[in-house]
This record gives C-alpha cells, sequence and structure tokens, in this order.
C-alpha cells in the first residue's frame, strides 16, 4: 500500500497530478483494447468529414487514463462509485511520438458520509503566453467510499 | 429513416454473454497506461479498471447501429459525455449480459444528441454497472 489513509480524507485535499501523452500509438492501442473502431480515432479523413481537424484520441481513452489520478490516489480502485464526464473539447493526435500533453489534476470537494466527491480537472496546457488552456473534459466528478473497507 | 423521439425506451438486449478475462483486462489496462496492482495478481482477486465496462457497452451499441428504423453510422457519432455507475467491479470469469435503452433524443441543428443506457448484470442478475452515453449524431444531409 502507498499510506492511503482513508480516514484522513478532508475537503480541499489535492490529488496528486497526472500528465497524459495522447498519441496516435495509444489510439490504436485503446482502440484494439475496447474494441472501439470508429475510423475518427484513425482515419484522418473520416475526421475532416466531421469538420475534425484529423484524427482524435477516443474520449473513453481520455477519461479511462484520467481517473488514474484518483485510483493512483486511493490505490483500490473498487472504490469507485461512480464517474461521470462531458467531453467538451476533442484531443488532436499529431503525427509524432510525443503525442498531445494533458494535464490532470483533482481534488476532494465534499465528503458525505463515508463518500468522497473528487472534481477532476483535465485540459491541454496553452501552447504559447497569452492563450488559453483547452479544457477536455467537463463536469469531471468521481464519488469515492473512504470508509474502512472497500 | 432518422432516429427521433418517437424511439425513445427502446431497448436491445445483450448479443450474448460477455465473458470477462484477465487477458482483456490487462491489455485494457495497458492501453491506459494504468499499473494498479488491482488489474494483475492472481484470477480471484483480479478487478477490470473501472471504465473496462465501456468495452461491453460498446459492443452493446452495435444494435442500434444497426437498426434501420433509426439510420446512424458509427464514423458521424462522436461521444459527448459519458457516467459510470459502479456496483460491483467486474472480475475474471464474469459472465455479463447487456440491455440497452434509448432514453433521450433531441434534434440540434443537423445533428441529433441520444442518450442511451446500457445495464451490465451477470447472467446470474447480479447488476454490476450502469453505463449512460450520450452521442452526438450528424445526420447525413443528402438523406435527410
Amino acid at each position: 500500500m502507498n499510506g492511503f489513509d482513508p480516514a484522513s480524507v478532508a475537503v480541499g485535499d489535492e490529488l496528486p497530478a497526472l500528465d497524459l501523452y495522447a498519441t496516435r500509438a495509444a489510439a490504436v492501442r485503446y482502440a484494439g483494447a475496447s474494441t472501439d473502431f470508429n475510423p475518427i480515432h484513425w482515419s484522418d479523413r473520416s475526421a475532416r468529414e466531421l469538420g475534425l481537424d484529423g484524427v482524435i484520441i477516443h474520449g473513453m481513452w481520455t477519461m479511462g487514463s484520467a481517473l488514474r489520478v484518483v485510483t493512483n490516489w486511493c490505490t483500490d480502485p473498487a472504490r469507485l462509485i461512480d464517474y461521470a464526464v462531458r467531453f467538451t473539447s476533442p484531443v488532436r493526435l499529431p503525427d509524432d511520438d510525443e503525442g498531445t500533453h494533458v494535464r490532470v489534476t483533482a481534488r476532494v470537494t465534499e465528503i458525505v458520509d463515508e463518500t468522497a466527491t473528487i472534481m477532476i480537472d483535465a485540459r491541454i496546457p496553452a501552447a504559447a503566453e497569452g492563450e488559453k488552456d483547452t479544457k477536455v473534459l467537463g463536469a469531471a466528478r468521481a464519488h469515492v467510499f473512504i470508509g474502512e473497507h472497500a | 429513416m432518422s432516429i427521433g423521439t418517437e424511439h425513445e425506451g427502446r431497448t436491445y438486449p445483450s448479443p450474448r454473454p460477455y465473458t470477462v478475462s484477465r487477458a482483456k483486462i490487462e491489455e485494457f489496462a495497458g492501453a491506459l497506461g494504468d499499473t494498479n496492482p488491482a488489474y494483475t495478481g492472481d484470477d480471484e482477486s483480479v478487478i477490470a479498471p473501472p471504465t473496462f465496462a465501456a468495452v461491453i457497452a460498446a459492443r452493446a451499441w452495435g444494435a442500434i447501429f444497426e437498426d434501420p428504423d433509426l439510420g446512424l453510422a458509427l464514423h458521424r457519432t462522436i461521444h459527448a459525455d459519458q457516467r459510470f455507475e459502479i456496483t460491483r467491479p467486474l472480475r475474471v470469469g464474469d459472465r455479463i449480459v447487456s440491455t440497452l435503452t434509448i432514453t433521450k433524443v433531441r434534434r440540434r441543428g443537423p445533428a441529433d444528441m441520444v442518450t442511451i443506457s446500457v445495464q451490465l448484470d451477470t447472467i446470474e442478475g447480479e447488476p454490476c454497472c450502469t453505463a449512460v452515453s450520450t452521442l452526438v449524431h450528424t445526420r447525413q444531409e443528402d438523406a435527410a
């Protein structure tokens, strides 16, 4: 165990942040693992037909990967009660090795009985000073059981 | 044909029970870069990542794309939001049946916002997870 102590969880706690890198390789791998073969994730032509600039990562990859910010913290994924997100902006996949950087942060916003509410923020940091970050998940929220047994 | 509010409430049963395997759990966790030890180990203790339910739900989604009444095409579909309500984690050997229900259809310009709910239960009837999704489907202009 990494020392997660459910009894010490408090409103306002920041969870350790997480950096994700969305690459074409990740999209190919997630398509196979999830069996979601929507061509907008691997065909630039299909993506452009929908008005996108090119292929995008699966929203479910971003959702599933971002949840690591919570499960890394509470260590036992079985503590998760629910998890909801809106996909507010597509994450484009440049044809390079680095991919698109997504920064994930989270904090405890409420505790009711043995349930903690975690609000999650996932954004692509601005490319240059003066520009804005791009939020990729909206209203992202998880409820985690913080009782004594998971 | 295109989807409309008259299709709200339509349900689609599971194609076939889905058997959760350790190999798929490892593959899925790997695709998320998730090294949590809960996803590896012996068959009795391994659980699937919480969003693994998407694998089974996506399989259930096939039914609406194959329903000729709805006129939906996967390549014109974007995922707008997603929610998982977890009753218990999926485990190796679980045989899962899914029931998809179209819960809401709203027209917005050239697109339809379609909310679908997929209930995942074991074949023994134990509820595991509900996966609720909103999909934005752009209608084909020449078919409108």
